[in-house]
């Protein structure tokens, strides 16, 4: 689960930049629901590129895939199976 | 609470009958949610039917290109890993220039060059539709394609700007019980409210400062500097203040009457226009100012460059994936969206009389690239510093850089600069 909280951080100090102090669930909604921008998701590709290896290029990019922490530590683990 | 959103319907929709139709669609889809989709699918193009039964042929074109759309959608589920399946958006853009530039190439006033140009006017309507129904190829398969259909001709109206995204997005959004459907609909209700209010005020707005107080429009202004007899200097930058909070109260209120009636529908989808002038950076007002429009430069030209190009090099990455979606995407939005000005003035003076808005873009471009950039940075504190300051200097840009913005294309860019300059007292 180690990699679970390093996203949940990484989540929460987007959602603290945006002035959002609000709880955070894992199952929260980001990207759908308005808490998180555009500008925001472009962060969440090159943290997961550069601490996950993830290639968005190679597996395809939607943001159902990054709208939760849920929904990115699923693509996390599915991308470290591939691996 | 239908019957209140009914009546003020009536404000936007000049026939009261047509605003008691839409409300008895909301009620049927309101009492029997499970229609819904259907509903959305078959009213839209029973409405293009009764429109154009008289004009069969602009019917059938009509209809041949929705068809087009959803055997398009079918290929890239059915093909993911085909060329065409891997970049159906990229085939798409490229099959529509074509259609364009076949239409530019046919006789003037023969049948094929009547059929193509009504073939480009239609597929301008459905482009960014299709393309999200392409896209949307990547999200869970639908159990059936109603949804799309209906996201190409949306009930609640549209710009050729898709509201709100496409079938995949509304999938997400759409209220699941009675209970959400209520707080849905009662936002949808709100929203209309603030939308009537909104127009209202345009209406006083336009009437005492264009019409009691007779300060020009940004595009007369413009013209008076051209023929040499400018307007005073201060009536030069009251028309582009003006201008640019008529653009915001012109986007609200139709982003708002779109989003209100697809949120009575049941689908709880964001405002396009949200507090646009509590932005504290370029980028930020981009996203609050039109939402929709700047989801649309994102997912279709951003993303793809983004997550395609220059991977090692962050800050060349977020710029060359800027320009991509605001230079290139923008400048082709428009560009076809204006097909009339290629049709009557041919492709090259049409990109050539589109010059000024190429500045326009670049501009904005470079705009939102340093806005990203610095959003990385510290961020002073305060509310001088912190809150004032910055929404000031955000709206200045946005105010100067709609020069550029000229809907009309007369203008070129020289006489655009020179007009720019002549505000700061620069002559040349």
């Amino acid at each position: 689960m180690k990699g679970k909280q390093e996203i949940h951080e990484f989540v929460q100090s987007l959602l603290t930049g945006n002035g959002d102090n609000g709880s955070l669930a894992d199952d929260d909604s980001l990207l759908i629901s308005g808490r998180l921008q555009s500008v925001d998701a472009v962060e969440i590709v090159v943290f997961l590129e550069e601490n996950f290896g993830i290639d968005f290029a190679q597996i395809g990019f939607d943001r159902d895939q990054i709208d939760s922490i849920d929904a990115i530590y699923a693509l996390v683990e599915a991308a470290t199976n591939r691996n | 609470m239908l019957a209140t959103f009914g009546l003020g319907l009536c404000y936007f929709v000049p026939n009261p009958f047509i605003a008691m139709f839409f409300t008895s669609i909301l009620a049927f889809m309101t009492f029997m949610p499970e229609y819904r989709h259907f509903i959305l699918a078959v009213t839209p193009i029973a409405i293009v039917i009764l429109q154009s039964f008289k004009e069969p042929l602009l019917l059938g074109l009509n209809l041949a290109v929705m068809a087009l759309g959803i055997v398009l959608y079918w290929c890239t589920r059915r093909w993911p890993e085909s060329r065409f399946g891997q970049r159906p958006v990229a085939f798409l853009l490229t099959g529509f220039t074509a259609l364009i530039v076949f239409a530019c190439a046919a006789t003037p006033r023969s049948l094929s060059y009547s059929i193509l140009w009504d073939l480009v006017g239609f597929m301008t309507s459905y482009i960014w539709f299709i393309a999200y129904a392409l896209i949307d190829r990547s999200s869970k398969p639908a159990r059936d394609l109603t949804l799309e259909l209906a996201t190409f001709h949306p009930l609640w109206g549209s710009s050729t700007v898709p509201f709100p995204k496409g079938a995949a997005y509304l999938r997400r959004i759409e209220a699941q019980d009675p209970e959400r459907l209520a707080i849905v609909q009662l936002k949808g209700l709100k929203l209309l409210a603030w939308a009537i209010l909104l127009a209202v005020f345009q209406n006083l707005w336009y009437g005492f400062f264009h019409g009691y107080l007779r300060i020009p429009m940004p595009d007369q202004a413009l013209a008076m500097s051209v023929r040499g007899t400018p307007v005073a200097w201060h009536l030069r930058w009251e028309c582009q203040i003006l201008a640019f909070f008529e653009l915001i109260l012109g986007f609200s209120v139709m982003g708002h009457r779109f989003i209100s009636f697809c949120r009575m529908a049941g689908f709880n989808a964001l405002r396009s226009t949200y507090r646009p002038l509590s932005a504290t950076t370029i980028i930020e007002f981009f996203n609050r100012f039109y939402y929709y429009f700047k989801e649309l430069l994102v997912d279709f030209f951003f993303y793809p460059t983004f997550l395609r190009y220059w991977k090692g090099h962050r800050r060349l990455r977020t710029v060359f994936a800027t320009f991509a979606a605001v230079l290139v995407g923008d400048s082709f939005f428009h560009l076809t969206r204006d097909w009339q000005f290629i049709q009557r003035d041919g492709l090259w003076h049409a990109i050539m009389g589109y010059q000024a808005s190429f500045v326009y873009n670049a501009a904005l471009a470079t705009g939102l690239s340093v806005s990203q950039l610095r959003k990385r940075g510290h961020r002073p504190t305060g509310f001088f510093r912190g809150r004032l300051l910055p929404t000031f200097g955000v709206c200045l840009f946005y105010t100067l850089v709609i020069v550029f913005g000229s809907e009309g294309r007369q203008f070129s860019v020289v006489q655009t600069l020179k007009y720019l300059a002549s505000l700061f007292f620069i002559r040349w």
